[in-house]
């Protein structure tokens, strides 16, 4: 709670941090924001921090698990933030607006974690859309850029638009924008239920499932990914993904557990579909950058099997998968925008041929962030597929949808060990790449995130 | 008196809106935008929703139509670019349209008409008090959040928009 | 407390009636009244007695589109604070200064960005 408005203010300051002259103090200053911000937001874990009901009719309320899943946003952003100096030192950059528009973005990410109201989930997803849109087009003169911005807008636009309707249909039917109203109306009606209800759960689905980019909704996935510029998007498909999935769950949980009949089957043929979609279209790409955004789609795929599971460690599972997705995501990112920077700006998987001759750090980092996305033993990936398919089994059932899982989790280990063929195997050479010591931090930030979540996963698990 | 009203209202509602599809002249397309806004507005005074009829053309008919006047000065319409449709587009798109139609028909063929519960009724439901109180005393968190929404859409609008310092110009 | 019906906005419908009708009334007195005299001379755009050439259309510069959108930014504002202002004596006297302070904090959130659109110079006009 206190986080967001601490994010506000910064975002402010590091507004007006950026009328100073010297251009070096923003991303500092940023990252301290974004450190007091997660102080903050674990300080509230044993007593959270609310405010007097004056102010806070039951929009919001902050627990364990939104404080769990407002700090994976935030060390996301915190990974992501040191991967931009290359972008900043760019003439025409804009780093004061960049940075503020990325902790406006969180306060966005963190009330769509903590919402108790449909309104307070509107806004949240709005701002943090709308400022997705800007930063997706930051890159200004460049046509991919300007391409990425519009085409999300526009169809980002149309799916705030069902969220909307949604809301509104939920409201007629239970007369209640708060999701435990919701839920109240629903137990309290079983079998006498109003049909608007039924639409509005669809419309609100859809709306959220195209926020996380779920298969049938994902055609905007791979040009917006592929055209912004990569810093941006890595923040889009580690912070927007978590938020959406901690929304979406927190809605189904609330408000729809009695209904579990009704959506679970939608769901799980949406994950199945997310999860086909997405991998065996991962692995016909050139694009390094165009293969991570569909293996972000198929990601999204596995998180809704959890959804769908539906069981006590569903929960758990997704906070865990989240959290090791994002980091792996970030650190695969953070090495193809020194890779791209060095290859003339080829984002393609031959820009890594021969990476590991002379950067042996960077092939590592890749090596291991590619491993956990695959989901290898020993990381954090391995053990994030382990918890949902687990929690997938528990339900019963769905055993369908996990042989599905498990042969597409096949298909991702080929495309994901392209790149890292390509940077041992094949022949090529890129000169020694300088990293700076953020980037270095956040480099062994990651990998050690990484392994710990693989090695001693209870160290997280039973966090929750 | 109302009844006639409404039904005045709504004529020139519709027609206006079918003059906004049909009239060659994108100008004229947003001026009976204009004129379909406030007609709307009328609708919302009928059913007694001041603030509805008052955001509508403070907001749509003032501020939206603005924008819309500026991107069609913004577009070059010096081409004719008559654009040619092929005709599958046109069998499908008639298709698609006459099954919405079926699908209306059909929804207003089972229509029932709901007359309000007249114990709850209230007829003033609609005013700027009362949506003022729910605002500023249930809704004030989201209210409050809403200026980060607009804040970061300024920041966002001007970092796309303002031509940097020795940013070239390309046209 | 005073009940408000649609009928409370007869003076409204009267008022515009009568801006419309005076427009139209005005518009047909002069088509009828005035003289009407065509030639290919008369009916030529004036260009200081030079050919005209071109056309009047060309795309006009983005600063008025962003002036534009920021416009409808603070015009968004504006619908915040009417159902504030009109509320503002009630609620004072039950919520105390709390309802002046929560308007503050959203203005100046606001304010914040009109500064730094002032301080980047989107609306100097060179």
């Amino acid at each position: 709670m206190l986080s967001i408005i601490l994010l506000s203010v910064s975002g402010i300051a590091s507004l007006f941090l950026g009328f100073n002259k010297s251009r070096s103090l923003l991303m500092p200053a940023t990252l301290l924001f974004l450190l007091v911000a997660l102080a903050v937001n674990l300080w509230d874990w044993n007593v959270p921090f609310t405010l007097s009901s004056a102010y806070n009719n039951g929009m919001m309320t902050v627990d364990k698990t939104t404080i769990v899943f407002s700090a994976i946003l935030l060390v996301s952003a915190l990974l992501v933030i040191p991967f931009s100096q290359n972008y900043i030192d760019r003439p025409q950059a804009q780093p004061a607006e960049y940075y503020a528009i990325l902790l406006f973005a969180l306060v966005g990410g963190i009330m769509m974690t903590a919402y108790d109201n449909l309104i307070m989930l509107f806004v949240g997803v709005e701002i943090l859309s709308i400022s997705m849109y800007v930063l997706a087009g930051s890159d200004k003169r460049n046509l991919r850029s300007t391409e990425a911005a519009l085409k999300y807008f526009l169809m980002g636009a149309f799916a705030t638009g069902f969220l909307l309707f949604g809301v509104a249909l939920l409201y007629g039917a239970t007369m209640s924008f708060s999701i435990k109203g919701i839920a109240d109306y629903t137990n309290a009606n079983v079998g006498n239920l109003s049909p608007l209800l039924y639409v509005g759960i669809v419309m609100v689905l859809i709306g959220v499932l195209f926020k996380v980019s779920a298969a049938p909704f994902h055609f905007w996935t791979p040009d917006v990914y592929e055209g912004s510029p990569s810093l941006f998007t890595a923040f889009m498909s580690t912070v927007v993904k978590t938020a959406g999935f901690a929304a979406l769950y927190r809605l189904l949980a609330v408000s729809f557990t009695g209904l579990y009949d009704y959506w679970a089957m939608s769901i799980a043929v949406v994950a199945l579909l997310t999860l086909v979609v997405g991998n065996i279209t991962a692995s016909h790409q050139h694009s390094f950058k165009r293969m991570m955004a569909y293996s972000g789609i198929s990601h999204a795929g596995y998180l809704l099997i959890a959804v769908t599971a539906f069981q006590n460690t569903s929960q758990d599972a997704i906070l865990f998968y989240s959290l090791a997705y994002s980091v792996a995501t970030i650190a695969a990112f953070g090495v193809l925008i020194l890779v791209a920077d060095k290859q003339q700006g080829s984002e393609d998987f031959s820009a890594f041929n021969g990476l590991a001759k002379n950067n042996p750090f960077l092939a590592f980092v890749m090596t291991l962030a590619m491993c956990s996305l695959a989901g290898i033993p020993l990381t954090g990936g391995f053990f994030g597929k382990f918890l949902i398919f687990s929690s997938a089994f528990a339900k019963g059932g769905l055993n369908w949808l996990l042989i599905g899982a498990i042969l597409m989790s096949a298909v991702g280990i080929y495309y994901y060990f392209k790149v890292v063929i390509a940077m041992y195997i094949r022949e090529g050479k890129t000169e020694k790449i300088a990293l700076t010591g953020l980037q270095q931090a956040a480099f062994v930030l990651s990998i050690l995130l990484t392994l710990l979540l693989g090695v001693v996963p209870n160290l997280f698990a039973d966090l929750v | 008196m109302v009844q006639n009203l409404f039904y005045f209202l709504t004529f020139l509602t519709l027609l206006s809106a079918l003059m906004v599809i049909f009239s060659k002249n994108p100008i004229h397309s947003v001026l009976y935008l204009i004129l379909t806004f406030f007609t709307i507005s009328g609708h919302y005074i009928l059913l007694n929703a001041q603030f509805l009829a008052a955001v509508n053309i403070i907001v749509y008919a003032g501020a939206i139509m603005v924008l819309f006047l500026f991107v069609i000065m913004f577009l070059d319409l010096k081409k004719e670019s008559e654009q040619h449709i092929p005709a599958l587009a046109k069998v499908a798109g008639v298709i698609a349209g006459g099954m919405l139609l079926v699908i209306f028909v059909a929804a207003f063929k089972s229509m029932q008409t709901i007359t309000p519960d007249e114990a709850s009724f209230n007829s003033q439901i609609g005013l700027v008090t009362t949506l003022g109180k729910v605002l500023f005393k249930q809704y004030l968190l989201p209210f409050e959040l809403a200026s980060v929404l607009f804040l970061s859409a300024m920041v966002g609008a001007v970092m796309l928009g303002k031509k940097e310092e020795g940013e070239r110009n390309t046209f | 407390m005073k009940q408000y019906f649609p009928s409370d906005y007869l003076p409204l419908l009267v008022q515009f009636s009568a801006a419309a009708a005076f427009v139209v009334v005005t518009m047909i007195a002069t088509h009828l009244l005035g003289p009407k005299r065509n030639s290919k001379v008369k009916d030529a755009a004036w260009e200081c007695g030079i050919e005209a050439k071109g056309d009047a259309r060309t795309p006009i510069s983005i600063k008025y589109f962003l002036t534009a959108i920021l416009f409808v930014l603070f015009d968004i504002e504006v619908i915040f604070m009417y159902p504030w202002a009109v509320n503002f004596k009630e609620l004072f006297r039950e919520m105390g200064s709390v309802i002046f302070v929560e308007m503050l904090l959203f203005m100046a959130l606001l304010l914040a960005g009109f500064y730094y659109v002032i301080k980047k110079g989107v609306l100097k006009w060179e």
